[in-house]
């Protein structure tokens, strides 16, 4: 074996010492200090081990390639349940950045049924603001934040609904006092559907009725809800006490005033906890405690609502009760499965969820609120399942109304083999009898007139730097597709690339 | 934290993944448990009331999961090896048992199938 170390430098070692201190000097070749200088071997970088990995693996050893793996990086903690979707649910009304506007109506008793006001911006009565966001009435992608504060057109649909309201309120002289109005609104994406419900909230806590929503139809129906079945119901029915319990909060919230007001006219056996000459707030209330009694105490709520009379044996005199203004969103969740399953296993449809159910049944014919009043239901487009039945049903509707015979053969039949389903046709059949019948509400653009009260709405708010004109209005209208509300806020918040002025041109 | 078959479970779980940690329980048969009892998909284990997790875990001591599973297919191995059939044979061997090929690609069955097998 060689020695690591010559003779040379085992006689001087003081020598050899600070050569190995030193790096090996590359411009100077090595051969030329010690041609037969074993000292090198110190110097030279290690010998790379034999890449022979066939020979050194071991008998049926995996020949694929061993990765290393990732270190696990530190997360962070997830945010406090509940954060994520308040942050995603926050709603927004005012912009302190954006320009107020002289000289706005507010939408009140007086306007809200004035022709003259048609086309123009209408602002939200500020006092309502805490009850509408009680009922969920503004969702969180509507752009309420750019403005000063909240306001609507007051279109064309809008004045016949606040008519229409007037009406069953008996301010105004009409046949329809004390009817209830029926109606399912559609309309393609962005027409304003959501705003139009919205509206109808507004109009009705003006006129001191009772509102009660179904902000989003999807949270029924999607399993998200606890639900449990009604012992003694052939086919069996479910509860879903706690979805119950919050459309209890949200009625007492938003009519705290009207339901302080009124008392208990009825008798209410299954509720143990009611004291006789309670309000109904505090009847309602009793479902917030207990989710268990919330579907009792809802019926309950609801036969003292649309009491017409006092029960025999209620000592307190009658208080007449107010018209109701029922709402819904998103109309098609309800038309076919949901995800909740009975217990062996099938799907349970949505209309076998009494509260599904109850809110269906008051699109039948009849007189299905006692008291009077309007039952809008609307669908949605841009969180819809695709439903075929309902498409057929509104067809149906809307031949019906256009005074087309069911026995023609122009009537909207379910095509063969579609696989329609055939509660969601009964519904449509039960409802389109003579007697107070349901109406399809077809909301589709704005007018020339509309559009350009909501162009200049825009540019007053100072987010529009461009000068409102006939060209600009036209160009807008069409870009928006025949103005469709929702297309045409894209365009008017869209960036507007600056054009030159007129002015600036010909200086 | 909630006792479920004796196995303590973070409130904040989803109970059907939950019920999924038990050898023998997988997507359907939990999608299965909870309808039984009537609770709704997304239900996580602090909503469960405590006649729902005796129910439950009622449901689940009736079950052949966890230990009584594992020993049910030990023993099904074992009765192969033990008739001497071929099966039983490649279990032994640490060999796939189903036909595949054994050039490449059988970690798996290197890995698992021992005279010992453990579960």
């Amino acid at each position: 074996m060689v020695p690591s170390a010559c003779w040379n430098c085992v006689l001087r070692p003081r020598a050899a010492a600070t050569r190995a201190l030193l790096p090996p000097s590359s411009s100077a070749p090595r051969v030329a200090s010690a041609p037969f200088h074993s000292s090198a071997a110190q110097y030279a970088q290690p010998a790379k081990k034999k890449a022979n990995t066939q020979t050194m693996m071991k008998h049926r050893q995996s020949m694929s390639i061993r990765r290393k793996k990732k270190k696990p990086v530190d997360r962070v903690r997830p945010p406090p349940v509940g954060e994520r979707k308040a942050l995603k649910k926050r709603i927004v009304l005012s912009n302190p950045n954006a320009l107020e506007i002289e000289g706005m109506a507010d939408l009140s008793a007086e306007t809200m049924s004035n022709p003259s006001l048609r086309g123009t911006i209408m602002g939200l009565p500020v006092d309502k603001l805490d009850q509408l966001r009680a009922v969920e009435a503004f969702k969180p992608k509507q752009s309420w934040s750019l403005f000063r504060r909240p306001s609507t057109v007051f279109r064309r649909s809008t004045y016949e609904m606040g008519r229409l309201i007037d009406q069953i309120t008996g301010d105004v002289e009409g046949a329809q006092q004390g009817k209830v109005v029926k109606k399912i609104v559609t309309g393609p994406k962005g027409s304003g559907k959501t705003v139009h419900l919205l509206q109808a909230m507004t109009m009705a806590f003006i006129k001191k009725w009772v509102v009660i929503t179904v902000p989003d139809a999807r949270e029924l129906v999607s399993g998200d809800t606890a639900y449990s079945p009604i012992e003694g119901t052939n086919p069996t029915q479910y509860v879903q006490p706690n979805a119950t319990s919050t459309l209890l909060s949200r009625v007492v919230k938003a009519n705290q005033d009207v339901l302080a007001g009124l008392r208990i006219s009825q008798q209410h056996p299954a509720l143990k906890g009611l004291k006789p000459g309670s309000t109904l707030a505090d009847l309602a209330k009793l479902g917030l405690q207990d989710a268990a009694v919330a579907w009792p105490v809802f019926q309950a709520l609801w036969t003292e609502l649309n009491a017409t009379k006092a029960a025999p044996g209620v000592k307190d005199e009658f208080q007449p009760r107010p018209p109701m203004l029922v709402t819904l969103d998103g109309l098609a969740h309800w038309m076919g499965e949901s995800v909740y399953r009975a217990a062996d296993y099938t799907t349970i449809h949505s209309h076998d969820l009494v509260f599904v159910n109850h809110f269906l049944s008051l699109l039948t014919q009849g007189q299905t609120l006692g008291n009077g009043g309007l039952v809008l239901y609307a669908t949605s487009t841009s969180n819809s399942p695709s439903n075929y039945s309902l498409e057929v049903g509104l067809d149906q509707l809307a031949a019906r109304q256009e005074g087309v015979k069911p026995s023609s053969p122009e009537y909207p039949q379910p095509e063969s083999y579609s696989d329609a389903d055939p509660r969601v046709m009964d519904l449509f059949q039960a409802s389109m009898s003579k007697d107070g019948l349901l109406e399809l509400q077809t909301l589709s653009g704005l007018t020339r007139d509309e559009t350009r009260s909501y162009v200049t709405y825009f540019a007053r708010s100072g987010l529009l730097r461009e000068v409102v004109n006939d060209q600009l209005v036209g160009e807008k209208w069409s870009l928006s597709g025949g103005g469709v509300i929702g297309e045409l806020e894209k365009v008017l918040r869209r960036p507007q690339l600056s054009r030159p002025q007129v002015a600036t041109a010909t200086a | 934290m909630v006792f479920i078959l004796g196995v303590n479970f973070p409130e904040r779980n989803l109970l059907k993944k939950s019920l999924e940690n038990f050898f023998g329980i997988g997507n359907n048969t939990s999608s299965r448990l909870l309808a039984r009892f009537h609770i709704h998909p997304t239900c996580r284990v602090s909503e469960l009331a405590n006649k729902q997790v005796l129910d439950l875990t009622a449901a689940l001591s009736d079950m052949r999961i966890e230990n009584d599973l594992r020993r049910e297919v030990l023993n099904d191995i074992k009765r192969l090896k033990e008739t001497g059939t071929y099966r039983g044979r490649r279990h032994a061997l640490g060999l796939p048992v189903r036909g595949q090929r054994t050039r490449t690609q059988i970690k798996t069955p290197v890995k698992l199938n021992r005279m010992e097998r453990k579960l």
